[in-house]
């Protein structure tokens, strides 16, 4: 009954636990990854002085910055396979599903946050510096593709490193609809041995070990890419 | 900026070994004498799961907690002779519950797995469940052997799930937050089975007559459960007094009364009782 670690290194534990790591990685990766480029493309959206377009993108933002992470998804895991017709729906219940919707809906969340994070970053830099670059000839596109974006990200570094770390831990969330994750694993292992405070505390550590890790990225992209002038 | 980095990091280890060391201390905590300790505070506090029909659940009309494991728990501080004070659990916390003392036992209708017993003891056993498998009538399956590369659903953290990953190995089992949602995934062809205690799904069975696609409990069971109720290791007069009380029970008759009101003729299930107060570890 006394608490020790020692259990988790027999039987099915370790390759259980690494399975649910493996999977918690590459949700974060593939989330991080579609979730920066849809992010980027909403930053783009939004500087087209285009009324509904403007709108649109507001409306994306507000919904997955207002529903619960959780629920949207449960809409992408239940909801959109019912909207499609019936053999594509067969099909796309049949692959592995849960993985996919699971990373798109984590994806979609954090592209909302990211934009909002890199538009922060536009707006500290003086309007002057885009009439600039217009004026020697470059067109909208390239004057933000080269000059106020890369200094956009950089500005907006620190909320960047925030939301990837929240990522990282609502990455748990998507057990909701079966995904095999860390946390998911800890909870089959529980409820297997009755080693609550062990198994809890296994978690704990692997879920830490990788948020520092992040964090170490960060600092080194922050001293690597520092921003261009500092307010 | 990175050396500032790691001098803040020293004191948020420090709390973290604080943390671990305190857990430590609390999972260590076992009670000498629970038996003396529930006779000097003058009652009992009995856990069981909090959302479990017909097992531990909220009446919807009283507002207060009804079922099988709670009139186990009445019965058993009956027997002990001392008043009860009900305690509803959530799934994950009801093992720290019980190891940190904040209930001396819990009636969860948690199944006998030789894993578990290495961390509490159970009582003898004070109901059987079987674990079956729902599937749609029209798919045809009939057998457990029919289910073989099919996809079987089951809620996140049962013991179905658990069985239904030893004992359906040719079947992808997949795990879902409940048994609503895997109901859900049977009825919208995600899964092809959907496995859990025979009375969740007799409910869905009975559901399906009416609406969606008809659904069948396949005969054969993954698995037969045996409950008891479990305590902390090294009380050993708690657990006697534990089961003596069960084995009263069952001898006045009151388990067979327990039984039929919540599982039996006074219930939707109709079932009987088929099983023994006997160790739970009898195979």
């Amino acid at each position: 009954m006394e608490f020790q670690l020692s259990f988790l290194t027999g039987g099915d534990v370790p390759s259980l636990l690494l399975s649910g790591l493996v999977t918690t990685v590459r949700l974060f990766f593939g989330a991080w990854i579609l979730g920066f480029v849809v992010a980027l493309t909403l930053v783009g959206l939004r500087t087209i002085p285009f009324a509904p377009l403007t709108m649109l993108v507001t409306v994306f933002v507000a919904y997955h910055r207002n529903v619960p992470t959780v629920v949207q998804i449960m809409v992408w895991y239940f909801g959109m396979p019912s909207v499609l017709p019936e053999p594509v729906r067969l099909w796309v219940n049949r692959s592995d599903t849960e993985f996919v919707f699971a990373l798109v809906a984590l994806g979609l969340n954090v592209s909302a946050y990211m934009s909002e994070d890199i538009r922060s970053g536009l707006r500290a830099i003086p309007h002057t510096q885009l009439e600039a670059a217009r004026s020697i000839g470059l067109s909208a596109f390239a004057a933000l593709r080269y000059v106020t974006l890369p200094q956009a990200i950089r500005i907006g570094l620190p909320p960047l490193i925030n939301r990837t770390l929240i990522l990282f831990k609502d990455t748990s969330l998507a057990m909701a609809i079966g995904v095999a994750e860390l946390t998911y694993q800890v909870k089959a292992i529980e409820n297997l041995t009755f080693r609550s405070f062990e198994v809890f505390t296994a978690s704990t550590l692997l879920y830490l070990a990788a948020s520092l890790s992040l964090m170490g990225i960060g600092a080194w992209f922050a001293k690597h890419y520092p921003p261009p002038y500092r307010s | 900026m990175n050396r500032s980095r790691r001098i803040h990091l020293r004191p948020a280890l420090r709390t973290l070994s604080g943390v671990l060391l305190g857990l430590c201390i609390a999972s260590g905590h076992a009670r000498a004498d629970a038996l003396g300790d529930i006779k000097q505070r003058g009652k009992l506090i009995c856990g069981t799961q909090s959302t479990s029909v017909p097992y531990a659940y909220q009446d919807a009309q009283t507002r207060t907690f009804v079922g099988y494991d709670v009139d186990i728990c009445a019965a058993i501080a009956k027997g002990l002779g001392v008043p009860l004070e009900h305690k509803p659990l959530s799934t994950e916390a009801r093992i720290p519950e019980l190891k940190t003392g904040r209930v001396d036992m819990v009636a969860g209708s948690m199944a006998y797995l030789p894993e578990r017993a290495e961390q509490v003891d159970f009582s003898l056993q004070y109901l059987q469940g079987a674990i079956r498998v729902l599937v749609k009538e029209k798919s045809g399956i009939k057998t457990l052997a029919g289910l073989e590369g099919h996809k079987v659903c089951a809620s996140k953290g049962s013991s179905s799930a658990a069985i239904a990953s030893r004992v359906l190995k040719k079947s992808k089992v997949l795990m879902l937050q409940d048994v609503a949602s895997c109901y859900l995934g049977l009825q919208d062809d995600k899964v092809d089975g959907f496995t859990a205690g025979e009375l969740v799904l007799k409910r869905f069975e009975v559901e399906s007559q009416t609406s969606g696609d008809r659904t069948i409990v396949l005969g054969e069971p993954t698995f037969v459960e045996r409950m008891g109720v479990v305590v902390n290791k090294g009380n050993p007069e708690l657990l006697a007094a534990v089961n003596n009380a069960l084995l009263e029970l069952d001898k006045s008759g009151g388990l067979d009364a327990i039984y039929d009101k919540w599982l039996g003729a006074g219930s939707v299930y109709k079932l009987t009782r088929a099983f023994k107060v006997e160790p739970v570890n009898l195979q």
